[in-house]
């Protein structure tokens, strides 16, 4: 479904990831590992067109290059920003029916966003941004599914959700994944969580792709080595 | 009574002022951006109703609606093709376009009509009043009035109750993620600026049906739109229509008890404001 190879990704003459390469194949999670600072957001943001960025993208075989954001979003990519990203003077439904913009449909509407987090219903008419850190997170979140995307990328999407409810909304994904098939992207500083929630990972370092494979039986040492870039695993 | 007739032609040289300062707050509030050419886009806009009229012998109501299609079609197209180029995190860039199209507005404003007084003649209208016993009050400066108020009320309305309104205020809340959610930023800048060219356009034409315009009438308009919204307090809409109100009581109670003072008193409130209330009458303290 999505195909990136040899993705660098730059702000002005910083360069945030180097030529990246890999795939995501239809109803499949990748999770993206790495430290601080690594590029996992800025990789993010490459596949977007949210930053500028050289290589190839393509989306079931259609090249994304040079289009712009609003472009790709039509295509069906989707993201979860880093940091929820709230429109701060939207309602919590105005945030949550801006995501259907795109023009998308599928089986992601308001209503079963609502019964996916419920609270959102509740809280339909209120400003987004008198909203709780982690409830902003889920308007991000059914913002993103409002679109009905194709690729869903997930920056930190358990950052501030208490751990049953991060926990329950990585069980929704997972569901909603292999029944709709959306390929997914996550990023979670957590590793053992984000590996129990993909299929296979690609570990970060610097910008640089230092590590990748399959997450079922993944060496969680090799890739704590990788995270931090002690040794040279391969 | 003279304290009821000064508050009452204060209040409707006020909705004029607000006018003028309500293209400019709705600029600044969605792109954080000054549009130096905002006077110019009023004088060009009333210099096009004058055009239909005097030159093309439209009646005035075509006149009118056609200077203000046009004002909102050469403001989203300067947007597009123009200030969009240099939109970015640094303001100054379009801040210097703005200023240059200001330049080359009037310019062609004079190259095409000259620098004479012109006026938009309203016939009878304009000396029409109503006798309220003690006082009276002008006809014309009471349609004025209401139509800024109908302005304001309506684009209230479409910023909160329509899809596009939902869009722009998204675009000023977040400007950057509105490419995700399917939106090219561009269009929406041009349809603001579009429709703030024609917000322009009509308090330019109200102007030259009260009194006259030159070419060179677009800085001190600009000066009373920059005044108004950082009066009302930026960005806030209806905290224009405050700060249009009290800058024409200000002026015409200045007026009144010193009549050679000019704008003096307008802009001893703007100084005033600054060092009181930065944030503006209507504005909130240190918004995010
Ligand atoms: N807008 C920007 N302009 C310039 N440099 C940036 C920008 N955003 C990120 N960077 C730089 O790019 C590098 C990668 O940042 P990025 O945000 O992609 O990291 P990350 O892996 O998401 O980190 P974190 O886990 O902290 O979110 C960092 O060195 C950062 O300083
Ligand atoms: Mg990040």
């Amino acid at each position: 479904m999505l195909k990136v190879d040899g993705l660098s990704a730059s702000y002005g003459d910083y360069t945030a990831v180097f030529d990246a390469r890999f795939e995501v194949a239809a109803g499949e999670t990748l999770a993206l590992i790495g430290a601080n600072g690594a590029g996992k957001t800025s990789l993010l943001h490459a596949i977007c067109g949210l930053c500028s960025a050289q290589g190839r993208i393509t989306l079931d075989g259609a090249d994304m290059h040079g289009l712009t954001a609003a472009k790709r979003a039509q295509l069906g990519v989707a993201l979860s920003p880093e940091g929820r990203r709230m429109f701060a003077s939207l309602s919590v439904q105005e945030n949550l029916e801006i995501g259907a913009n795109t023009g998308r449909t599928g089986p992601w509407t308001l209503s079963s966003v609502t019964k996916l987090f419920p609270i959102l219903g509740e809280f339909a008419d209120r400003p987004a941004r008198l909203l709780s850190g982690g409830q902003q997170q889920m308007v991000a979140i059914g913002r993103a599914l409002m679109a009905n995307p194709k690729v869903l990328l997930l920056d930190e999407v358990s950052l501030g959700l208490a751990p049953v409810v991060a926990q329950e909304v990585m069980q929704a994904l997972a569901k909603l994944r292999t029944e709709s098939g959306i390929a997914t992207i996550l990023v979670e500083q957590d590793i053992r969580r984000a590996i129990a929630a993909s299929d296979r990972f690609l570990c970060l370092l610097e910008g640089r792709v230092v590590l990748q494979g399959a997450s079922k039986g993944a060496d969680l040492d090799a890739i704590g080595r990788a995270y931090f870039g002690e040794g040279t695993a391969a | 009574m003279i304290v009821v007739d000064v508050i009452l032609n204060g209040l409707m040289l006020g909705g004029l002022y607000a006018l003028f300062g309500l293209g400019l707050s709705l600029i600044f509030g969605v792109m954080k951006i000054a549009n130096i050419a905002h006077g110019e886009f009023a004088i060009g806009g009333a210099f096009l109703a004058i055009a239909a009229a005097i030159f093309l012998g439209a009646p005035l109501w075509l006149a009118v609606i056609g200077a203000l299609i046009l004002s909102f079609v050469i403001g989203f197209g300067l947007q597009l093709v123009l200030v969009n180029r240099v939109m970015g995190d640094d303001p100054v860039p379009a801040l210097l376009m703005t200023f240059g199209l200001s330049i080359i507005i009037q310019n062609l404003l004079v190259e095409l009509f000259g620098a004479d007084n012109r006026s938009l003649d309203i016939g009878p209208l304009a000396t029409a009043g109503i006798d309220l016993g003690p006082v009276s009050i002008g006809v014309f400066p009471l349609i004025l009035f209401v139509v800024a108020i109908a302005l304001f009320a309506a684009l209230h309305w479409m910023l909160h109750h329509t899809k596009a309104g939902r869009n722009i205020r998204a675009t000023s809340d977040d400007p950057d993620m509105v490419g995700m959610m399917g939106m090219e930023r561009a269009h929406i800048f041009a349809i603001v600026m579009g429709v703030s060219a024609a917000l322009a356009a009509l308090a330019g034409i109200m102007l030259a049906m009260r009194g006259s315009i030159t070419p060179f009438s677009g800085a001190e308009r600009l000066l009373i739109a920059f005044e108004v919204i950082v009066i009302g307090g930026l960005g806030s809409i209806w905290g224009s229509l405050l700060g249009g109100l009290a800058l024409g009581l200000v002026h015409v109670i200045a007026l009144r008890l010193d009549p050679s003072s000019g704008p003096l008193y307008g802009h001893l409130l703007l100084l005033a404001i600054l060092l009181l209330r930065p944030e503006g009458l209507a504005g909130r303290k240190a918004q995010r």
